[in-house]
């Protein structure tokens, strides 16, 4: 990536924490900072209302679940671009995304209503499990249309994947002709993906599935980088790349099924976030995951405050995929173009 | 009466996107006495109920759920009418409220020679205009004039009860997910001013308004009425206002633009003003 001397991994996650950290704390600023409202924060320190209420109960809620959500899908778009060894890898790369658009839509026709109490008990729409559910069901069909010989070959897998993505959002747009309007425009918001306000019990439970499954990744991470030489190569000495996969695989799966549940389909950040960290970082994967931690994060926040920012004064805002879409989409390709 | 959220969400849509439009005729022109009608919108299609007209109706929208229309046949969605099957129906007059999406199907129909009817029915005068207007059609104007009127004077009557009371600050709420809130040039915010309401919404731009959570809080809401739409299992109606009770209609008067109004309004002057203005 970088042209200079070859840094330790040392030396490379002290500079990419001396780099990210003060990046989050300053998109954590502006992120409660900047809104649709003018908010005079020394007002809502003080406990003035609606300022307090604003600052306190929307704001940084809110913050809070971008950080987890952006950490979750940059986190799991790096294991997965290690996994099949392709830069292109996001985390909806594995019909991930179609999955969920085809769950949420068929349990709103179907009226949801026997997920409903299940739903319920986790502080979920019966709409949101039943996405989780697709995504789940998707990935693993995806994985098992991705084999050859009894391996995963990642080209095949990511066309599979690919393909299922165009399959599911043609079924949806089907079923979206029998839905009730308010259904669909609920989902369409969904699916473009909207970062909404939860209660503290839902955060606490997605911040620690997200730690967990990242730091579980995190502890895997010293054999991505053997993967990367190859399967065999990396079976040579000493990795179990069957299982190293299917665990990597399982642990990334519920991080993006968090993030999907709460907040539909954020695109690009698993994509652009862990190309960008690895500027900084460079390419050892036990850097590299909990600087797109730190990143996504940074980044999910900052496109949420422009979200916001974007439409200050109509009282309204884009859903913060646009942004990250808008945003990723020419980062990416730049991206690319700098790496030759 | 469950579907009136989706009527409601229908329209909305379509008042979300649509600028206050004056009513306009398409086609060839209507007979004096329209003898086969067919309604493109439920709101509508309740108009020509209301007149007495309901055994003219030949088809209206899958939407449309009062049980006088349950054996009409169905000609597709406010949004997405079928051309085909209106033909079919040989209608002398087409009612359709106007909304960006039905524009092709509605000028098509036009263009093969069905004489259509559009009518805005954003706010409380143009739902008074199209009870006229469609009055007229069926050869009974001064039907749909007393209809008009006896809202107006509903309106005038309800306006002099609450005047003593304080307004309240209440926030119309139509749909959640996206939050949008009724603003003061639809029908539905005009008729809250009637009933005692504070203006608390000031785009006058769109009769229905997209709102942001924070802006919602900001605009410090005592009440929020749901209109048409429910919380989530467990959830708050709206983020951060925990404190505000929220309260529903008694009817899905104040969901459809029609001939209703009235009752409408005295449904908003009881979640208003729960103890007083009898």
């Amino acid at each position: 990536v970088s042209a200079g001397a070859p840094r330790s991994a040392a030396a490379r996650a002290a500079l990419s924490l001396v780099v990210l950290a003060p990046v989050l704390a300053f998109a954590c600023a502006v992120g409660l900072a900047a809104g649709g409202t003018r908010l005079p924060l020394a007002a809502a320190l003080r406990g003035e209302e609606p300022a307090a209420t604003v600052l306190f109960h929307l704001r940084l809620p809110r913050v809070l679940l971008a950080g987890v959500v952006g950490a979750a899908l940059s986190v799991s778009g790096a294991t997965l671009q290690a996994l099949l060894r392709n830069p292109l890898a996001d985390p909806f790369v594995f019909g991930l995304s179609g999955g969920a658009a085809l769950g949420t839509a068929v349990a709103s026709v179907l009226g949801g209503a026997a997920l409903g109490e299940v739903a319920t008990l986790f502080g979920l729409l019966p709409g949101q499990l039943a996405a989780c559910l697709g995504a789940l069901v998707a990935a693993a069909g995806v994985f098992a249309l991705g084999r050859a010989h009894g391996q995963l070959v990642p080209e095949r897998a990511l066309l599979v994947g690919v393909v299922f993505n165009s399959f599911a959002s043609a079924a949806v747009i089907g079923l979206q002709a029998v839905l009730a309007p308010e259904r669909t425009q609920a989902i369409l918001l969904w699916l473009s993906g909207t970062l909404g306000y939860e209660p503290p019990s839902v955060l606490l439970a997605a911040g620690l599935t997200v730690l967990v499954s990242s730091a579980g990744l995190t502890a895997l991470a010293g054999r991505f980088n053997l993967l990367a030489l190859g399967d065999d190569a990396a079976a040579s000495l000493g990795v179990d790349v069957a299982r190293t996969r299917a665990v990597a695989f399982a642990l990334a799966s519920v991080a993006v099924g968090a993030a999907v549940a709460l907040t539909g389909l954020v695109g690009f950040a698993g994509l652009v976030v862990p190309h960008a960290v690895r500027l900084i970082s460079g390419p050892d994967h036990r850097v590299v995951l909990p600087a797109s931690a730190l990143g996504g994060a940074a980044f999910l926040v900052l496109a949420d405050a422009a979200s916001r920012l974007l439409f200050r004064g109509l009282g309204t805002e884009p859903p913060v995929g646009a942004i990250t879409a808008l945003v990723g989409a020419p980062v990416f390709v730049l991206l690319l173009r700098s790496r030759r | 009466v469950r579907a009136g959220p989706a009527v409601a969400a229908l329209w909305i849509a379509g008042a979300l996107a649509a600028a206050r439009a004056a009513p306009l005729h398409l086609g060839p022109p209507a007979p004096a006495r329209a003898q086969r009608i067919v309604s493109l919108a439920p709101s509508l299609s309740e108009l020509v109920l209301a007149l007495g007209a309901g055994e003219r109706l030949v088809g209206v929208t899958r939407f449309d759920d009062d049980p006088r229309t349950a054996k009409l046949p169905r000609v597709g969605g406010y949004n997405d009418p079928e051309p085909e099957t209106v033909l079919e129906l040989r209608p002398d007059l087409v009612l359709a409220q106007p909304a960006p999406s039905n524009r092709g199907p509605v000028e098509a129909l036009a263009r093969l020679g069905v004489p259509i009817d559009v009518l805005p029915l954003s706010r409380v005068r143009d739902v008074e205009e199209a009870l006229v207007a469609v009055a007229h059609r069926l050869g009974d104007e001064a039907r749909g004039r007393a209809l008009a009127d006896g809202i107006e004077r509903h309106r005038v009557e309800v306006r002099a009860r609450v005047a003593a009371l304080p307004k309240v600050r209440a926030l119309l709420v139509f749909g959640l997910e996206p939050l949008v809130v009724a603003g003061p040039t639809s029908f539905a915010g005009e008729l809250l001013d009637d009933a005692g309401g504070a203006a608390l919404i000031d785009d006058r731009a769109r009769p229905f308004v997209r709102l942001s959570a924070e802006a919602a809080v900001a605009a410090r809401p005592e009440l929020i009425l749901l209109c048409g739409v429910q919380a989530r299992p467990g959830r708050e109606a709206l983020p951060g206002l925990p404190g505000v009770p929220v309260r529903e209609l008694r009817s899905s008067a104040l969901l459809h633009p029609g001939p209703r109004l009235a009752e409408a309004l005295d449904d908003l002057v009881a979640a208003l003003h729960p103890d007083g203005a009898r």
